[in-house]
């Protein structure tokens, strides 16, 4: 029996374009995806505008100017911020993504489930159903609803 | 320009190996969240394995990580479903909280006083009796099984005629009901005469004054009568009630008056004062509240105004005191910290009706008018009395409770505060313990939704549950724990005592 392979955590060059109060880089939509580039520019709508851009396909062109004066090494620090949001945009939008069945079903079951309140319709709609399935002559059922004409026998 | 690089570390993601969570770094340490409440702190390493697929039967974080729900192995649907549909009880209750307007009139004129009050020869807003007829008929119709009616005003009590109505109308009603219904009054005490108090005992109407602290800082945020001292009157009044509580044969523990406190710059000088009043005169909780964009407020920002960053650096403060007391065996809760606090330690939410996602607007809470007119929320109805009826869902002399209650703009509100389609909020660690006020956001930004990196209250939820999950990140010996669960405690009486305004 062999051992099952660990994933790695893997590095990546962030390159960055750093100007007179701003910021810039592209954003590869194989690497991340566009939603996470999203999350994590509204992230910095208190500090920076936002001007995003698409040059080529698949890849996203960010600019970030402070809303105000900003050091050299204060617009590092921004870009380094940035690319930690981007970082963590993109695992949370996996998580979102990979577990998004399990959050419908139990959100399903919290809230639509045996377990919620009865409505006055969903009564009534047990109370027809328990009607309809005493009824072996399907008296109150349709013509056109019944099985035998939805199984085209006339 | 300049080019520059920086080298950036991907975590290994295992994504058939996890069910859904948020995380987010507090206290120097990973703290991770899921939706039914439950939350565990993760050094580095661990929360790499969490996010590798690497968390097994082996595992130190194994056990506690499965038994919360993190894990995919062994997640249990049902388990999650119940505890998500106990959190989210409110949802679909019908209103609870109706805050009514008994009048606008108010012989006291506060600084921030968020409701516009109006002068004492204004009887034009006083509530008519036939409207406050009208308001408890449409209100007893809330499916709710709780229905408390608090008095706000203007001072309440200018109108005690109509108050008196309605606390005897509802009782007369309820007796076709059967609901759990209570009456609550938030006064300044100014009006207060001993007839009316004796009456507010004997009829079990639950009382809650201001008490903005000191009798300097008192006075200067709630400016009276020249010849008159504010303060020296709510002390009288706060002593009288409770005097009578124990005289008539109340248990003290259940039966006594709450206070709230609003922050004004003023109050940052004198923040370990205020604690202490509140310790001394025995108050069983202090409320910290800043001061909100609505009424007066708006005008005098600038002379009592002040940064989000400045008020959390005093609740902070204020907050540790309050703690270190609490340490020495004095008893006394901080109010914003026990909402999260119920949130964050126990299966339940206290459905306090500001800190919820939907917030309360339409749904937990509605607001009446003196003239009838019928607000999601009582901040509504305060921007209302600032020309701006756009959150008006209805008048009671002609208004359904069908059409109140599924009113396009109760619907908006629920939409603009439901934090799981809310950018930031539904990647947030806090998001389970946290609620957006979308009438807040409107009075900040003049939209809804507003922009969470941008929203004063983002920064205040968001500061509060830190400092709450720091005290429980370095907790060894459990004592902040053992505090704060003793803060989650609910008295019966207490269910409705929160005033709010």
């Amino acid at each position: 029996m062999t051992e099952q392979a660990q994933p790695e955590a893997e590095t990546e060059d962030f390159a960055f374009d750093l100007g007179e109060r701003e910021i810039s880089f592209s954003i590869d939509e194989d690497l991340y995806a566009l939603d996470a580039i999203y999350g994590a520019s509204y992230l910095f709508v208190d500090r920076c505008y936002l001007f995003l851009s698409r040059l080529a396909e698949r890849k996203v062109h960010v600019r970030l100017r402070t809303k105000e004066p900003s050091s050299e090494a204060e617009l590092e620090a921004l870009a380094g911020e940035f690319a930690n949001e981007l970082l963590n945009s993109q695992l949370r939008f996996r998580i979102g993504r990979a577990t998004a069945g399990i959050r419908a079903q139990y959100m399903a079951r919290a809230f639509f489930g045996s377990g919620g309140s009865s409505t006055i319709q969903d009564l009534l709609a047990e109370l027809d159903a328990e009607e309809l399935a005493e009824d072996a002559l399907e008296v109150p059922v349709p013509w056109k609803d019944s099985p035998a004409q939805q199984k085209g026998e006339s | 320009m300049s080019a520059r690089t920086i080298s950036l570390r991907r975590l290994p993601l295992v994504e058939e190996k996890l069910s859904h969570f948020r995380y987010g770094k507090v206290a120097g340490r990973h703290l991770v969240t899921n939706d039914m409440g439950a939350w565990h702190f993760l050094d580095e390493a661990s929360f790499e394995d969490l996010l590798a697929g690497r968390i097994d039967q082996g595992h130190a974080e194994f056990k506690a990580l499965q038994e919360k729900g993190f894990l995919r192995e062994g997640f249990d649907l049902d388990r999650a479903a119940e505890q998500m549909q106990r959190k989210k009880r409110f949802v679909g209750q019908g209103p609870h909280l109706h805050i009514v307007i008994t009048t606008l009139r108010c012989n006291q004129s506060c600084k921030y006083c968020h409701a516009s009050r109006t002068n004492m020869d204004r009887v034009d807003t006083d509530m008519s009796l036939e409207t406050a007829k009208q308001v408890v008929d449409l209100a007893m119709q809330s499916p709710s099984p709780y229905i408390n009616f608090e008095f706000q005003g203007g001072e309440p009590t200018v109108n005690m005629a109509a108050l008196r109505f309605i606390v005897e109308y509802s009782r007369e009603k309820n007796k076709y009901e059967n609901k759990q219904l209570e009456h609550s009054l938030v006064t300044n005490m100014t009006y207060m005469t001993e007839e009316n108090a004796e009456w507010l005992i004997e009829n079990e109407v639950l009382v809650c004054t201001s008490l903005d602290g000191p009798e300097e800082l008192h006075n200067y945020n709630r400016t009276w009568r020249q010849d008159q001292n504010a303060y020296a009157n709510v002390r009288k009044w706060i002593d009288y009630f409770n005097r009578r509580y124990i005289e008539v044969g109340r248990d003290p523990q259940l039966w006594h008056v709450d206070a709230l406190m609003t922050t004004s710059r003023k109050t940052f000088d004198h923040w370990k004062e205020v604690v202490d009043l509140y310790l001394e005169l025995g108050m069983h909780t202090i409320f910290l509240r800043p001061l909100n964009p609505y009424g007066f407020a708006v005008d005098t920002w600038k002379r009592i105004g002040y940064t989000s960053e400045e008020y959390l650096e005093f609740y902070k403060r204020a907050f540790a005191y309050i703690l270190e007391k609490n340490l020495a065996g004095q008893e006394i809760v901080e109010g914003t910290a026990a909402t999260f606090l119920t949130k964050i330690l126990t299966a339940d939410d206290p459905n306090f009706v500001d800190i919820l996602s939907p917030c309360g607007a339409g749904t937990g809470q509605v607001a009446y008018n003196y003239d009838g007119k019928i607000f999601t929320c009582d901040e509504a109805r305060m921007t209302s009395a600032m020309g701006n009826d756009m959150f008006q869902i209805g008048q009671v002399q002609d208004t359904s409770y069908a059409e109140m209650h599924g009113h396009p703009t109760v619907r908006a509100m629920a939409v603009a505060s439901l934090q799981d389609s809310l950018p930031s909020c539904d990647t947030c660690w806090n998001k389970p313990f946290c609620g957006v006020c979308p009438m807040h956001n409107y009075m900040t930004s003049g939209d809804i939704f507003g922009q969470r990196p941008n929203s004063p209250k983002c920064k205040e939820h968001y500061t509060i549950a830190s400092v709450l999950f720091e005290h429980l990140a370095d907790d060894r010996d459990g004592k902040f724990e053992k505090i704060f669960r003793r803060w989650t405690l609910t008295r019966p009486r207490e269910l409705s005592s929160d005033c709010k305004t």
